[in-house]
């Protein structure tokens, strides 16, 4: 810590140096190259400490404990891609929500992102505008990391992302406060020291299913070739607070159903199937054990008969006459009579 | 009789006020029962307590007003935000199939159909914010020796292109393995085929050789040759048949003419296993035997003398060129 004050928001000659420095971490020949450029070209963008970094946009991101290690590797990615993010240690389950707020002022940050999970299971995120202003709480759901083998783009880190928002943020007010949140808090700062100032990343907020999906591509060619690069997760609207962490609510979502529910309902479902079963079950032994009525009278006794037509009765009174037999019939062999014939 | 806890409607004032209800909940204090009773609200029969449907919150006005706080007036370069429909589809127009996708009503389950809607979206912002950008003097090219830390480290990078370049390994040895087998089958097909149709060539002329055999000469219907090809159109005899027939034929004739003349000058060219063998006949045999040639030989310079008879009887090169020269 230098022993003269620093002036806020002016940086001082050697920062700046430094800043230069800063930029380039992997290869040291950026500052002279950006020198040279600036002679050759036109198109180089001028260094970053040129300007002044008014917009003071810090955003602090941090959890509560019991997280898993996919929730821990979107929270480190989410500070990659944000140069304008904080780190805090985990916070206690213990404490209660407000003491965010004062985390928050400590570390002087005017946005955070809050991660809580519960039951190991479900992911919570708050996103909140710390001293004052509104808070909203997500499920989210449908994680992909950064180092994902299928995202297969790269961008700078610490470039200044564009935001794209579906139309359908301007349709409802709820949407409305929710974009200006996400813009503020996803949007780095102009001339942010740490920012590099290219802009060579999307971030895409979409609407559909009643959730916000989140995506971050990167711009390969002028033509809007795209790659998918970063995280990409699912936000699940629950609540939105007037105050930071607390206060009344403006808004909750019909449609949400905590993941509880979700899964109690599974097993209602799955339970009332057996129980069907066992319904049935029981109803086909019933039905074979109960006693049977013995029929006296066989109903289809008579579908085969068929009935004879009436036929006098005749009696014989007399003798029938008595046969007079044949003698010396002589038949010629029967080979000869069909010979003959 | 259902009674609503919270919001009890007014009902009509009936002056049913004679039976009072059989049920009393515990929440309601008898007072509360009985004012209620004497405005007439409770009704004959069994009241339940029933909760309220849940009413969902929905604070426009707080919403707005918040939202009027929390704006902060920054230019568009501060923000980089832009709001855009996806971008017009140019392959489906093509292909001429009709976008399911109707008044932005994506469907979450199709997972391409919405992954292709969100890439759209993007490419139509960065189609969009690309000259805005220009105009700012904000860049979206690196120059090439523009060396910084990106967000994912070269091991990274190298792993995901192992992992490309491995997939495309083996979708082309799969491709070669399934055309491989395509071919040996066609293979196989064609060689089948050919094996047929020479067994049957065999078969026929097998039977028309044993017809000869057998001394049906007159069936055969070969050995006219010219003759009968004519008159016989409508005969029955089959094409290979007729072939065999043929060949037969030529093979009765004997050895060609050419043939016949090479053996007159080379000797019969034939079985030349065995014939150069000593035998107790070739070997007793001297008829080769040319004693002055043999006894010559010590006398006179060896082989030029042995040679020189030949020589001299046929002049040589030069000589013979004058003399052709000459006549």
């Amino acid at each position: 810590m230098s022993a003269f004050k620093r002036k806020r928001g002016r940086q001082t000659q050697a920062d700046r140096k430094a800043k230069k420095a800063k930029i380039v971490a992997d290869g040291g020949e950026a500052p002279v190259d950006a020198d040279q450029e600036k002679n050759n070209e036109v198109t180089i963008p001028a260094p970053v400490s040129s300007g002044r970094w008014k917009n003071k946009e810090r955003v602090l991101i941090f959890s509560s404990r019991g997280i898993n290690f996919r929730t821990r590797h979107l929270m480190q990615d989410l500070r990659t891609l944000m140069p304008h993010a904080k780190a805090d240690t985990k916070m206690d389950r213990k404490d209660k929500l407000f003491i965010v707020n004062e985390v928050c002022e400590i570390k002087n940050c005017n946005k955070c992102l809050f991660f809580e999970a519960k039951k190991k299971q479900d992911l919570y995120m708050w996103i909140a505008n710390s001293p004052h202003g509104p808070s909203a709480k997500f499920l989210v759901q449908n994680i992909h990391t950064l180092a994902e083998l299928k995202m297969t783009g790269n961008c700078l880190k610490g470039s200044r992302p564009l935001l794209s928002f579906d139309p359908k943020f301007d349709t409802e007010p709820h949407f409305a406060l929710l974009k200006e949140l996400f813009t503020q808090t996803f949007s780095t700062p102009r001339y942010h020291p740490k920012s590099q100032p290219f802009v060579d990343h999307v971030f895409t907020f979409s609407i559909a299913d009643n959730r916000i999906w989140f995506r971050n591509y990167q711009i390969m060619e002028e033509d809007a070739a795209l790659v998918e690069v970063g995280p990409r997760f699912v936000l699940n609207l629950i609540k939105i607070f007037q105050g930071s962490f607390g206060g009344p609510t403006l808004f909750e979502n019909q449609d949400f159903m905590s993941p509880n529910m979700h899964r109690r309902q599974i097993k209602l479902a799955a339970a009332a199937r057996m129980r069907e079963k066992q319904m049935v079950k029981e109803m086909q032994k019933m039905k074979k054990t109960e006693a049977k009525e013995d029929l006296t009278k066989d109903v289809t006794a008579d579908v085969f008969l068929t009935p004879a037509d009436e036929t006098h009765v005749h009696i014989q009174m007399d003798a029938p006459e008595p046969k007079v037999a044949k003698k010396n019939k002589h038949k010629a062999f029967k080979r000869q009579r069909m010979a003959r014939r | 009789m259902i009674v609503d806890s919270r919001t009890m409607d007014s009902a009509e004032e009936e002056s049913l006020l004679g039976q009072e209800s059989e049920e009393e909940n515990s929440e309601l204090s008898d007072d509360e029962l009985q004012e209620a009773f004497a405005k007439g609200l409770l009704k004959p029969g069994m009241n339940v307590l029933v909760d309220e449907p849940k009413k969902f919150v929905n604070n426009v006005e707080g919403l707005k007003h918040c939202l009027a706080e929390l704006r902060k007036d920054l230019p568009w370069v501060e923000r980089l935000d832009m709001t855009n429909l996806p971008a017009e589809d140019v392959f489906s127009n093509a292909e001429g199939k009709v976008p399911s996708v109707k008044n932005g009503a994506i469907n979450a389950d199709d997972d391409f159909q919405r992954e292709m809607l969100f890439y759209r979206q993007a490419q139509a912002t960065v189609l969009d914010a690309l000259p805005l950008l220009s105009k700012h003097g904000i860049s979206t090219k690196r120059p090439d020796d523009y060396f910084a830390e990106m967000s994912k480290s070269d091991q990274q990078m190298q792993k995901i292109r192992k992992k490309l370049i491995s997939k495309q390994l083996i979708l082309e040895k799969s491709e070669k393995a399934k055309k491989l087998r395509e071919q040996r089958k066609f293979g196989k097909k064609v060689q089948v085929e050919v094996i047929q149709k020479r067994q049957k060539e065999k078969k026929a002329m097998m039977t028309a050789v044993k017809k000869y055999q057998k001394g049906m000469t007159d069936k055969l219907d070969f050995l006219e040759g010219d003759q009968k090809k004519g008159k016989d159109s409508s005969s029955s005899a089959p094409q290979g048949a007729n072939k065999s027939a043929a060949a037969a034929a030529a093979a009765k004739k004997g050895p060609n003419a050419k043939r016949k003349y090479k053996d007159q000058r080379f000797g019969f060219g034939g079985k030349k296993s065995g014939r150069k063998w000593n035998t107790k006949e070739s070997h007793n045999d001297v008829s080769g035997f040319r004693a002055k040639v043999a006894n010559a030989r010590g006398s006179k310079g060896g082989k030029k003398g042995a040679k020189g008879g030949k020589q001299n009887k046929r002049p040589g090169k030069s000589v013979r060129k004058q003399i052709k020269s000459r006549s």
